[in-house]
């Protein structure tokens, strides 16, 4: 599954795998932040093209690379394909009033549960890497950043759900 | 002065219609001219003026020329740039030349003809095969490589007919120098060229219009032409920031191209030994014979006759070079069946290249309609 690199003077630089299947995959990138992605199905004589944007291709690069953004969960996992098979969720939550008042501290998130609150956005501001002694209102919105496990006993433990 | 404004408003028009329509512009710009020049309605004259702007092209062009020789891909696509180059020179080279001999041109007249017509347009098949979409196609790296093979014999053939003025020995002489001091020039001043292009003021623009103005002005000092003198410069610049430098001289080139094209429409002279019957055939020729080497081309590399055809289909239309070669060094009459070759050629090779695909399948068909392959033998 080697990738072809070859400049084309004129266009750009074409890079270009055949998949194990036999289909060929082709990503052009010409100067001016213009990019062309190919598809040549096995036997088939004519490809499938598409021109992206330079923000569409980086979209369409994150599908690919497994940052699956699950809008409705409100999560986001990222995988790192150079570092094997690592993969970080990031999901938010809103805090409710049973934890308003409480430290992050005094309830021992990492502890208790491996994950860590890493921003909170209150009323339209945002707080990176509060400290433990930070305290949570009601309708705050926190991030949390942990595996699949940590995540879940968070919901639990922490927010009671 | 309002002549240049007439001329380009018109172009503008006219790049906006071709645009719309998917249509090179290259032989819009030559129409035009020609409607408004000398053979049309003698609205507009050239003067040294408008001499000297639409020269400016050609320098820019050839500066880009020389800025896109990077001798390593050159060295890296070796056999496909050779084999194919050499297909495509050997065959189109030849029949421009034997069917300009037997047109009854002078032998002289006839290899400056059938150098445009052996040469391709290569903005004109780039921009086909990035708008078609064909670049993931094996023959479309090929065609890249025949263009850049092209690029190569453009510049010999520039200096071989160069050459033929006055004492050749001098000639080369002052060439060899002339590439020896730029060479050296740049190499010594590396760093600061490059310093002085990563700027985000108007120094970057101001250097490289003023590089290619004055190597314009060098070469008529000399007396070499001076569009081998730009080739050489932008080779010689290439090693600094070479895509700085493109992005650079981009706008110059655009703008200047257009009235190079337009002036060169305006001083076409249709009463200066011109045949239509004589540029008709050689169209047709020009066609057939690009068709037939890509064919060849298609054969010997990758070993099927679709992909020749797409090969042939997508270099069908001589453009830019071929004015190139007909403005600086061929007679009236050569420069008026050069500016119908190019305009016969280009539109006809914006079709093919777009139906290339449709023309790939229907040709494999007829193949395999006429003679039993594999396919239709018994299992």
């Amino acid at each position: 599954m080697g990738v072809r690199c070859i400049e084309l003077p004129g266009i750009g630089t074409k890079y270009e795998l055949e998949t194990e299947e036999g289909d060929r995959v082709a990503i052009i990138f010409m100067g001016s932040r213009r990019f062309q992605l190919y598809i040549l199905e096995k036997g088939k004589s004519s490809p499938s093209a598409a021109e992206l944007t330079a923000a569409e291709a980086r979209r369409v690069g994150s599908l690919l690379s497994g940052a699956i953004i699950e809008a409705e969960k409100e999560a986001v996992e990222i995988a790192f394909s150079t570092l094997s098979d690592l993969r970080i969720r990031v999901h938010t939550y809103a805090i409710g009033k049973s934890l308003a008042k409480r430290s992050i501290a005094e309830l021992q998130v990492r502890t208790k549960t491996g994950a860590t609150v890493v921003a909170v956005s209150r009323a339209g501001k945002n707080i990176i890497n509060p400290l433990p002694s930070f305290t949570f209102e009601d309708g705050d919105i926190v991030v949390a950043i942990g595996d699949t496990d940590q995540l879940e006993e968070f919901e639990h433990q922490i927010l009671g759900n | 002065m309002e002549e240049i404004a007439l001329a380009l408003f018109l172009c503008l028009i006219l790049a906006l219609l071709s645009k719309r329509y998917s249509l090179p512009p290259i032989p819009f710009y030559i129409i035009a001219g020609i409607a408004i020049g000398k053979s049309g309605l003698s609205l507009v004259p050239a003067d040294d003026y408008s001499r000297y702007l639409s020269s400016l092209g050609l320098i820019f062009l050839l500066f880009y020329v020389g800025l896109e020789m990077r001798p390593r891909s050159l060295r890296e696509s070796g056999r496909t740039l050779l084999l194919s180059g050499v297909i495509d020179l050997s065959v189109n080279l030849l029949t421009g030349f034997l069917g300009a001999i037997l047109l009854g041109f002078a032998p002289l007249e006839s290899f400056i003809l059938a150098s445009a017509f052996y040469i391709s347009s290569s903005a004109m098949s780039i921009a086909s095969l990035v708008e078609n979409r064909r670049l993931i196609l094996p023959e479309a790296e090929t065609i890249v490589w025949m263009m850049v093979f092209e690029d190569v014999l453009l510049i010999l053939l520039i200096s071989l007919f160069s050459a033929r003025v006055g004492n050749p020995v001098t000639f080369i002489a002052l060439t060899v120098a002339v590439l020896a001091v730029t060479i050296g020039i740049v190499r010594l001043a590396r760093h600061p060229i490059k310093a002085l292009l990563s700027r985000t003021d108007d120094l970057p623009s101001l250097f490289t219009f003023t590089a290619v103005i004055s190597s314009s002005y060098l070469a008529k000092l000399l007396r070499i032409p001076d569009a081998l003198v730009a080739i050489i410069l932008g080779s010689s610049l290439a090693a600094t920031s070479g895509a700085a430098l493109d992005r650079l001289s981009q706008p110059f080139r655009e703008v200047f191209l257009v009235l190079f094209f337009v002036f060169f429409g305006i001083t076409v002279d249709f009463s200066g030994g011109f045949s239509p019957l004589v540029a008709s055939v050689l169209c047709i020729l020009a066609l057939v014979s690009k068709m037939l080497s890509g064919i060849l081309v298609g054969r010997g590399l990758h070993g099927s006759v679709p992909a020749g055809i797409g090969i042939g289909a997508n270099t069908l239309g001589r453009g830019e070079f071929s004015i190139a070669l007909a403005a600086v060094f061929g007679s009236a009459a050569i420069s008026a069946t050069v500016a119908v070759l190019v305009v016969a050629t280009s539109l006809v090779g914006s079709f093919t290249a777009r139906y290339s695909e449709g023309l790939k399948a229907w040709v494999g068909r007829e193949r395999r309609g006429s003679l039993p392959g594999p396919d239709a033998l018994p299992e």
